[in-house]
């Protein structure tokens, strides 16, 4: 043991100061080589003949010194230093391909760095919460036969009251829900996001405020809610960052709020919220048990677990369906991690987008293995000699997969920094639709990613040509001229063509990924949206109900704002909606006169929209019968509503609805009249397959305090947004105006999805070609190279240029059209993934697939022809000279 | 040459070791001509081999070197035997004996059942 541990020390030593034990053991050899001449010539050899003996019995003496030096120093650790100083100085002496090769490996490296960096803020990296794993989001699960579809619901505050009560699953549970409050008098008004919270919110999440505290126990009861906590970011540009800001009062819907902390950025949650104010309940509030609209978080007590805690919730909403049939009968209750529900919707295509970006690297990484084993060889000879001089085939290899591993090293450095642009980039674009839990940025984690990537491609990529060219006899290698193929040629080609074919395979699958959601997108944009959404601007506005308590004076307001606005030049309509198509909103049960009679809970569910008389007009949307609203549809008139076609078609199929009388669920329970039909309007979204059943109300009927205002112009909608404020303002100094957008925009925002996803894989696909590309170019300018004897040769007999043209480009493109096969193949299998981001089309699109085969056998040709354009410009004599 | 027998490298040190405790000091080239000349010649030592032997049993502190004049004047690195060196050699030389009789046991004909 003391033996091996001094050695250690020892080798260590020698790791460090080679040189002098270098002469040393030069000395020692050279006394070697003395003694045995001397005892040579004693014998009676002559002087000639016994130093000739000396050596050859001494062997090679560079081959004992290297494994001398073996044993000497550290092994690994001295001759990897050394072997890494000769890789560099050999990657120096080739600039050219150096880069080359650094900038396929960053590319590579640099588009998994960024996306690995996404998935992990949001799919790995746990919430950045106290017991994150505890915490868990309870859901109601709807009634299926009303439902059909949706798995999880919204909860009502009774059913809430009697789950936090009931059960013994949960240290605490809170709940909350959005809203929208403006902050007036400093500055201009602003309405902004808030958390309307219970109590206990805060600890619940186990968030402690950087400044001031969070809701005590009781501050959520009527009368004593006038506080409220701001997000740090909120504070910052609103409030200049003052520190002594926490006591004072602010103005939220021109009620004084005493500022009571302030929750740093990091754990604001919900991520939107720019305020949080306690939920102030009224006992009339406590009761309501019908109507869901809350959030519920919940945090697991100390054992217990997701099915203990999802089995007690089962338990407890079982026994309040008996307790309240009415309203309960089919609403259960659905437990699971907030950081599952949060991610949920994300998690699949951020994987399929990993996965996509990893073929990218493997692509790289073919095409490094096609660059290096093309450069190897041409170092053949570098190589045998260095096998001569005592250099062991471990060693080689040992050398050369230094070499490709620093290259992996430098492409790793150059990837960080392009995933440091290529994260801003994809913050930047679709950041605010990712539950971006904490910042998406490069972390530890993403550092040991990249790093462990990066060696490994480097290493991936030199495995094949350290192998090919070690296998071959040294004395081949050292005969071997350059440019003459050695007795292995037919081999390395074959490698050198699968490598090619397995990068147009692999360029292929993506290229047909982002090709199908190029047609998608192409789809979603033909889908008739029901509206002529050209030059339509669009913007919510919601009064502050402190304000506008009333509901004559909620309508009053939009009626004045509606009539300062279409006074306005440029201006053809304007007209409001409580919620722009495409944004989905509300829904609700209805009974329809003259059905059969059924409670609430079993009514069907239609889309419910409030709109003002000009509405249609504005969005052109279609009268097919009977009459619009007028201004006369008031108030104090006869309750009216317009139906969509799908609505007559569901439930009046052999009638004419006009005349007949329905019933809203979530309204006043008084009749109204149907007495118009009008078209039919994508509410939900573009890729909604069957159009929902609507029913139109005056918003004159059923005011509310948040109205979408729509307007038509004459002139690009976008230049009217400062008038139309303005116009705004005149009604309200203290009103402000939100989302501003066109509706072209509001189309655009609800594809983002899709066009995100679309975005990346086409740039992903772009980044495969573009390799695949280079990978077909490099390998056939390498053969064109090592056969131009032969080229001269059949030149010089007589071969016409354009043979010798064919005979290339068919060398290029066999392996480019067998990457294609395996390429269609592995796309459709691959298709399914992508089955929920498509639309309008199968995975399996024809056209898609001949589009893009097409591509790829264009740029195979492409890159095939530079070489072999070059090899017909080949000059025989010169060829056959070259030897 | 032919029908020469490489020294493996486990017996090589135990070899050296021995050679050096009968001769005393000694350099390379003579260490690697007494283990010819005991072996009767059956033995080449391949140099290329035996300096790296030498070298790790130094750094294990078996042996210890040093430069200084053979005896036909000529400037050579003398090996010679450490103390821990010697018990080295106690111990290898006893385990080798087990091994060999064991082995030696294994192969002769009257003992296979």
């Amino acid at each position: 043991m003391t033996g091996r541990v001094r050695a250690w020390f020892a080798r260590i030593a020698g790791a460090i100061r080679p040189t002098r034990l270098d002469r040393d053991f030069s000395e020692e050899l050279q006394s070697h080589l003395q003694l045995h001449v001397d005892d040579n010539v004693r014998a009676g050899m002559s002087p000639e003949a016994a130093r000739r003996q000396a050596w050859i019995a001494l062997g090679g003496i560079e081959r004992t010194k290297e494994s001398y030096r073996d044993r000497r120093g550290w092994p690994s650790i001295e001759s990897m230093i050394r072997d890494a100083r000769h890789g560099v100085r050999i990657l120096a002496k080739s600039p050219g391909f150096s880069l080359a090769a650094i900038a396929i490996l960053g590319l590579g490296i640099g588009a998994n760095t960024a996306i690995f960096s996404l998935v992990n803020a949001v799919v790995i990296r746990p919430l950045p919460f106290r017991d994150a794993s505890r915490i868990m989001r309870v859901w109601h699960t709807p009634p299926s036969e009303l439902f059909s579809g949706r798995r999880i619901f919204a909860v009502s505050p009774a059913n809430y009251l009697d789950w936090r009560d009931g059960n013994h699953v949960f240290e605490r549970m809170a709940i909350y829900r959005f809203r929208r409050v403006t902050l007036t008098g400093r500055g201009e008004p602003e309405a902004l996001i808030t958390a309307a919270v219970s109590a206990d919110f805060f600890q619940v999440l186990g968030v402690h405020p950087s400044l001031g505290r969070v809701f005590a126990r009781g501050e959520d009861e009527p009368g004593r809610a006038n506080v409220v906590i701001l997000s740090e970011k909120m504070w910052r540009s609103r409030f200049g960052a003052d520190p002594g800001l926490v006591g004072q009062t602010i103005s939220l819907d021109r009620e004084p709020h005493t500022v009571v902390g302030i929750v740093p950025e990091r754990l604001g949650f919900p991520q939107v919220a720019q305020l949080w104010v306690p939920l102030a309940w009224t006992p009339k509030d406590r009761e309501v048990r019908g109507n869901h609209n809350y959030l519920v978080i919940a945090k697991l007590a100390a054992g217990a677990d997701v099915p203990r805690a999802q089995a007690e919730m089962t338990t407890i909403s079982k026994r309040l369906e008996q307790q309240y049939p009415a309203d309960d009968k089919g609403w259960g209750a659905f437990v699971l991690p907030l950081h599952d529900d949060l991610v949920g919707d994300v998690r699949r295509p951020l994987l399929v987008l990993l996965g996509a970006v990893a073929f990218v690297l493997l692509i790289a990484c073919a095409n490094l293995a096609n660059l290096l084993l093309a450069r190897t060889l041409a170092r053949a000879r570098e190589i045998a000699v260095r096998s001569a001089l005592g250099a062991s085939r471990t060693r080689v290899i040992q050398q050369l997969l230094l070499e490709s591993a620093l290259l992996g090293a430098c492409g790793g450095a150059i990837g960080l920094i392009a995933a440091k642009f290529g994260v801003a980039a994809i913050v930047h674009s679709i950041g605010q639709r990712l539950p971006k839990i904490g910042d998406i940025d490069v972390d530890l984690r993403v550092l040991a990613f990249t790093c462990v990537i990066a060696i490994v491609t480097g290493l991936l990529a030199g495995i094949v040509p350290a192998w090919r060219i070690t296998k071959g006899d040294v004395n081949d290698g050292l005969k071997q001229g350059q440019g003459r193929g050695g007795s292995s040629e037919t081999g390395e080609r074959r490698v050198r063509n699968a490598l090619v074919a397995g990068e147009v395979a692999l360029a292929l699958t993506l290229l047909v990924g982002a090709g199908l959601l190029i047609r998608t997108l192409g789809q979603l944009r033909a889908v008739d949206s029901g509206i002529d959404s050209r030059n339509l601007l669009t913007m919510t506005v919601v009064v502050p109900e402190t304000r506008y308590s009333k509901p004559e004076q909620q309508a009053r307001f939009f009626d004045q704002a509606l009539q300062r606005i279409r006074a306005l030049p440029a201006v053809e309509s304007a007209a409001a909606i409580d919620s722009l198509p495409l944004r989905g909103g509300s829904t609700q049960p209805v009974a329809i006169e003259g059905h059969p009679v059924v409670p609430l809970s079993e009514q069907p569910e239609v889309a419910v929209r409030e709109i003002t008389p000009a509405y249609l007009r504005a969005v052109r949307m279609r009268l097919i019968a009977g009459r619009d609203f007028t201004d006369a549809d008031a108030a104090d008139r006869p309750l009216v509503v317009l139906i969509s076609t799908s609505m007559a078609r569901r439930f009046w199929t052999d009638e004419n609805p006009i005349g007949r009388h329905l019933t809203l669920g979530l309204m006043s329970d008084a009749t109204r009249q149907v007495v118009g039909i009008v078209s039919d309007v994508k509410l939900l979204g573009l890729d909604e397959r069957d159009p929902v059943p609507a029913v139109y109300v005056p918003v004159a009927q059923a005011p509310s305090v948040a109205e979408s205002i729509v307007l038509r112009t004459a002139v690009q909608p976008d230049t009217l947004a400062p008038s139309v404020i303005n116009a705004i303002f005149q009604v309200d100094p203290e009103q402000p105006v939100l989302d501003i957008a066109t509706m072209d925009e509001v189309i655009g925002t609800s594809l983002s999805q899709q066009r995100f996803a679309m975005t990346l894989l086409t740039a992903f696909a772009a980044i495969a070609l573009l390799l695949a590309a280079v990978g077909i170019y490099a390998v056939l300018s390498y053969t064109v190279r090592q056969r131009v004897r032969e080229i001269g040769l059949r030149m010089a007999l007589g071969a016409p240029a354009a043979s010798v043209l064919q005979m290339i480009l068919v060398e290029g493109m066999a392996p480019t059209l067998v990457g294609l096969a395996i390429g269609i193949v592995s796309a459709i299998a691959l298709g399914r993934l992508l089955t929920t981001l498509i639309f309008g089309i199968t995975a399996r699109d024809p056209s898609t697939f001949a589009g893009v085969s097409a591509i790829v056998v264009a740029v195979g040709l492409v890159a095939s022809l530079m070489p072999a354009y070059r090899a017909t410009r080949v000059d025989p004599l010169e060829a056959l000279r070259s030897e | 040459m032919g029908d020469k027998v490489d020294v493996w490298q486990g017996t090589l040190a135990l070899m050296v070791l021995k050679t050096l405790e009968a001769l005393g000091p000694l350099h390379g080239y003579g260490i690697a001509r007494r283990i010819e000349q005991t072996s009767a010649h059956l033995l080449s030592v391949n140099y290329g081999t035996l300096y790296p032997a030498l070298l790790k049993l130094e750094q294990e502190g078996y042996i210890a070197s040093a430069w200084g004049t053979s005896e036909n004047n000529r400037r050579a690195k003398f090996y010679r035997l450490t103390r821990a060196g010697r018990k080295k050699l106690d111990k290898e030389a006893h385990d080798w004996e087990r091994i060999s009789a064991i082995v030696a046991r294994f192969l002769s004909p009257g003992e296979q059942s």
